[in-house]
């Protein structure tokens, strides 16, 4: 692991004492997650010594299996937790030299980029008020990418304009820590401060103390998550433990491609607020904002905004005063009344709503409901099994979380969909076609006859 | 690839004109159409959504059509019929293709087979297999409306047809023949998850030519659409996300909403008046009929209004323009909370600064105050000096 960053030993030895080596390599299949190992150490894959497969009648397993796998990223908690929706993230990506390596293809530094434009599009996607920066951490020193901001575009491009760049020197996690710091700095206190850093290098050049760092950035309530590309390291899982209050979910390492771009994508949702955090938010006040949500008008003739003074036929009046903004979200010049979309605000309320799980069905429940298309796009179930199927002979075993029938059931509305349908509406729509659908829920209708 | 090898590979391709299917939610709310009897009668407009239907069909033969209707306790499928529970399932399959045989008229114990009645040699087969599928599904949803479920719900269930129709089409595009794993919404590919911003939405446009393109159109009557704000909002951000744009034909009523979907997915909305209203079809000939890369080369109506954006606050679904809005889980409420409480989250909330004069003019009185009363004071003693002077 030592010759994935030759320039280690040269700066080790001519830097002079203050140069803090803090990192530790463990080896890869030491990753702080349960991931069982590598993909080069697991065992061999026997998918075609799977149970069930004696009748030859393959389709039921693999069936069952694609749904699974399908279902699983589905199976979430879906309680309602109070969520950090006004986020304010600094993403510190490493251009060292650590990041030419290879063993991400095509590279660690390009596959980085990508999947960070990737994040940059999702995070506003699911945190649609929110702000982002950009650092890097290149040659000992924070470097500033973009500045913190809530338009993806901006952020796209710089971090495109990377593409052009070697990455070069050591990474300092001590520098880029402070640097996020003064960044989060001015950000109100409604909001959650974070920092993502991904470090591909095994060591971090630091200045100074980076305790001292890390007592500050927890002083600060700065919430840090690392994603490691090579291994662990046991100062990251120190800043990560400590920023997050002893949490240790938020270091890991990443073990492949997918495991890297899942890990990051993760990062979108919001965070869990901890119950520390809303004693701390208590003590600053989380505030009920007032928030105008104006109308777009277009004029015959072209007028001067109220913000920048410049002509523009168009724009957004503030409700209150009937000043004219041109862009949102943005505060009138005029009284100070955050104007905002309020389509920004909708973006995010699938959080606060989420849609139930689905149950699976069994085939007496399917032939009780006798349902023979899905509910959401009319497409065809299997045909139920004329005899009851309690005493027949042993159905081939599905894997765990598909449906025997291939039918999911809403809870609330009774309704039996199909897999794809399961998928869609709890990733996509986020609404259950069946319930919203009627006026009259089942579930409702049996409470109020017991009731009356 | 092409420029490697030399070969064209996509132009026999892209030389067929990709299948379109158009979805159509049809508000067939009976307190909003009774309102409408004078100008436009619901019979006159199914008659000329019909003309429409078969002018869309007729552009390319692989053409689809759904339709949905956000009645008022339920949203129901118009075409394609779904099965009934007693039916065979196999006949369904059929009706999904014009120019399918298999069509079932779906009603009165009608199972399975080619639709008789119609077997009219002037007629173009998969239209009259439509308007019958269509009108008896229709007339059957009217017969099971009951008194009671009209008296009971006077709004429309548009959040549910929203969904159903969305569902049917994420099905419809995966299984499409040319459906690449550009055009169609595929949960691993980086682009599509993210289908929301305008960079990717550029990318929609571009590769959804193609597989199947899928475009909304909602003809709407009924007016407040507030209870459902939410469902409504998230169908019209899944519309966004997969890149189908939402036309709103407005026959009356008002609804924010609605103009709002059609300014985030990029369709046409128009509202029509009691006198433009007699033009309905004229209208969705014009306007409604070309599809999405047609419409970047014409003039598009309705670009040159403005678009209402305020929202629906959660505590008495008032549509409000200045709302207040947790900070915690951004919820909007129209009136600051009594108990300081939020009503979603729990979260004590402290109204920061409303309520509050502005701090200047207070003071400026004040100080004019001060001012006064020193010039006041300070008269008199002039006064009291230049006289004994």
């Amino acid at each position: 692991m030592a010759d994935s960053d030759p320039e280690y030993d040269e700066h080790g030895s001519d830097d002079d004492v203050d140069m803090n080596i803090n990192g530790t390599g463990k080896g890869r299949s030491m990753a702080s997650r349960s991931k069982p190992q590598a993909k080069w150490e697991g065992g061999v894959s026997r998918d075609w010594e799977l149970e069930g497969a004696l009748d030859g009648n393959l389709e039921g397993v693999l069936g069952g299996i694609e749904e699974a796998q399908k279902r699983k990223r589905l199976l979430k908690d879906t309680t309602p937790l109070q969520r950090g929706i006004i986020r304010h993230t600094l993403l510190v990506l490493d251009l060292s030299t650590a990041m030419n390596e290879k063993d991400l293809r095509p590279t660690r530094h390009f596959l980085t980029i990508n999947y960070a434009i990737m994040f940059i599009r999702e995070y506003f996607e699911q945190n649609p008020i929110s702000q982002l920066g950009i650092l890097g951490m290149r040659d000992g020193l924070a470097i500033r990418v973009s500045d913190l901001s809530g338009n993806p575009t901006e952020h796209i491009n710089a971090v495109k304009e990377l593409r052009g760049t070697e990455p070069k020197g050591n990474p300092s996690l001590q520098n880029a820590l402070d640097m996020s710091r003064a960044a989060l700095h001015h950000t109100p206190s409604h909001g959650t401060r974070e920092v993502v850093i991904i470090l591909g290098a095994l060591l971090t050049s630091d200045p100074g103390d980076i305790h001292e760092t890390i007592k500050a950035c927890v002083k600060d309530r700065v919430r840090v998550r690392i994603i490691g590309l090579a291994a662990q390291m046991h100062i990251c899982a120190e800043i990560c433990r400590k920023t997050n209050s002893g949490d240790e979910n938020y270091y890991n390492v990443a073990v492949d491609e997918v495991d890297y771009k899942q890990q990051f994508l993760e990062i979108t949702t919001p965070p869990v607020l901890r119950s520390t955090d809303s004693e701390a938010q208590k003590r600053n006040q989380a505030a009920l904002l007032m928030m105008g949500f104006p109308s777009r008008i277009v004029e015959e003739t072209a007028t001067l905004c109220a913000c920048h003074g410049t002509l523009t036929r168009g724009g957004y009046l503030c409700s209150r005063c009937k000043a004219k903004v041109c862009n949102l979200p943005a505060t009138c010049p005029t009284c100070d009344l955050t104007l905002i979309l309020s389509t920004h605000l909708a973006r995010s309320y699938h959080h606060l709503f989420p849609l139930r799980n689905w149950i699976e069905v069994p085939w007496s429940r399917a032939s009780q409901k006798a349902s023979t298309t899905c509910h959401g796009c009319l497409t065809p179930f299997p045909a139920i099994p004329a005899s009851a199927p309690e005493q027949d002979v042993p159905r081939p075993k599905r894997a765990p979380g598909a449906s025997e029938s291939s039918r999911y059931e809403c809870e609330n509305c009774q309704n039996h969909f199909c897999i794809d349908c399961d998928v869609f509406c709890h990733e996509v729509v986020h609404n259950c076609p069946g319930c919203q659908s009627t006026a009259h829920l089942p579930g409702r209708e049996q409470c109020a006859g017991a009731g009356s | 690839m092409n420029a490697v090898d030399g070969t064209d590979r996509a132009g026999a391709h892209n030389d067929a004109e990709p299948p379109s299917l158009l979805t159509i939610i049809l508000d067939t709310n009976p307190h909003a159409w009774s309102l409408l009897a004078d100008s436009l009668p619901l019979s006159q407009a199914i008659a000329n959504l019909l003309v429409f239907i078969n002018a869309h069909l007729a552009i390319n033969h692989a053409n689809k059509v759904a339709v949905v209707a956000s009645h008022s306790e339920r949203a129901e499928w118009l075409y394609p019929t779904p099965t009934q529970p007693g039916q065979e399932a196999a006949d369904l399959n059929g009706t999904f293709e014009p120019e399918g045989n298999g069509t079932s008229g779906g009603v009165n114990g009608n199972l399975g087979g080619p639709v008789k009645p119609l077997d009219d040699a002037n007629k173009y087969r998969p239209f009259a297999q439509l308007e019958h599928a269509l009108l008896s599904n229709l007339r059957k949803l009217m017969d099971t409306t009951t008194v009671d479920a009209i008296s009971s719900v006077p709004s429309t269930m548009m959040a549910g047809a929203l969904t159903r129709a969305l569902a049917y089409i994420s099905k419809q595009t995966a299984a499409h023949p040319g459906a690449t794993a550009n055009s169609h919404f595929n949960y691993s590919d980086p682009s599509s998850i993210a289908g929301g911003n305008d960079l990717s939405a550029n990318n929609g446009s571009g590769s959804a030519t193609l597989g199947l393109t899928t475009r909304i159109l909602i003809v709407s009557v009924s007016g407040d659409l507030a209870d459902k704000y939410i469902e409504i909002m998230n169908s019209i951000f899944a519309c966004q996300r997969l890149g189908i744009s939402i036309d709103v034909l407005k026959l009356a009523g008002d609804t924010v909403f609605l103009q709002q979907a059609a300014d985030t997915t990029g369709g046409i909305y128009m509202s029509l008046d009691a006198n433009s209203r007699a033009g309905f079809l004229q209208y969705l000939m014009f306007a409604y009929l070309p599809d999405q890369t047609a419409r970047n080369h014409l003039i598009v109506p309705g670009e040159q209004e403005g678009v209402d954006f305020r929202a629906a606050c959660f505590c008495h679904k008032r549509v409000i323009d200045i709302g207040y809005v947790c900070s915690i889980c951004l919820s909007i409420f129209c009136e600051p909370l009594a108990d300081g409480n939020c009503l979603l989250c729990g979260s004590h909330l402290t109204m920061t600064n409303f309520g509050q004069r502005p701090a200047v003019i207070p003071k400026k009185k004040k100080k004019k105050k001060k001012t006064l009363e020193g010039s006041v004071g300070s008269p008199s003693s002039g006064h009291a000096t230049p006289i004994p002077g």
